[in-house]
């Protein structure tokens, strides 16, 4: 189960795991977000490719205005998912929260 | 003496909806076998990318995928076979270009690519129209 909600911040806070079955909830809560934003990874326990893709379509569309997803709090599972499939040149990854 | 295999083996309808209680099978496993849970997700993800490639393959067979977990010494594998399918060999799969820009990604074939990456080695078997990938994990 994937549980997606906005911060005090701004931030969009992930929780969960993020897999096939979350997709269309996910896609349906990207579709409104709009500007630069934080993705904070703190509760997130796992990843596959089917969320990645869901978030480089986000990072794509984001991108053709100037603005991205920023990703804080990935676990060692997550930056590896990201490493190895190469989005972790087209995302930055902080590990502590940003200011 | 060789490590005595212990083999548990589960079948599940063809739908993604299917993933939640694949993942309560592989905690069960883990649980029952006492194994270190930070080799947890990677199993998840192998699990999820094959099951989920076998779906969208095939998404009108009837017939139900079975999820096979083995346990012996320091080794996992994991197996998914279908039934009355076409050849499907995710190890011929042609390896993802993953130094590609952002306007040049795309996700098709990540999964793949990932349990290559992350998991130890992947075996596939095509037999009487019976499809089973296994892929292989050592707990260390």
């Amino acid at each position: 189960m994937l549980d997606i909600r906005e911060g005090d911040q701004g931030e969009i806070i992930l929780s969960g795991r993020f897999d096939a079955s979350q997709e269309a909830k996910a896609a349906a809560f990207f579709q409104g977000v709009t500007g630069s934003r934080v993705l904070d990874f703190k509760d997130l326990e796992y990843i596959s490719s089917a969320g990645l893709g869901t978030l480089l379509s986000v990072q794509k569309r984001l991108g053709k205005a100037g603005d991205e997803l920023k990703i804080i709090n990935a676990n060692k599972h997550i930056r590896d998912v990201f490493l190895y499939s190469g989005l972790s040149r087209i995302f930055e990854i902080d590990a502590a929260p940003s200011s | 003496m060789a490590d005595e295999t212990r083999l548990r083996e589960m079948s599940f309808a063809r739908g993604y909806q299917e993933l939640a209680s694949i993942f309560r099978f592989v905690d069960d496993f883990f649980d029952a076998e006492s194994i270190d849970r930070k080799h947890r997700a990677v199993i998840y993800l192998a699990v999820e990318e094959l099951f989920t490639n076998m779906v969208k393959y095939h998404p009108n067979n009837d017939q139900k995928i079975v999820v096979a977990l083995r346990h012996a010494g320091r080794e996992l594998s994991v197996s998914l076979t279908d039934f009355d399918v076409d050849r499907f060999d995710p190890t011929s799969r042609p390896d993802v270009d993953v130094s590609l820009p952002l306007d040049a990604r795309r996700p098709g074939g990540l999964g793949i690519h990932l349990i290559k990456v992350l998991t130890d080695r992947v075996e596939y078997e095509y037999v009487d129209r019976r499809s089973t990938t296994t892929f292989f994990k050592t707990l260390e």
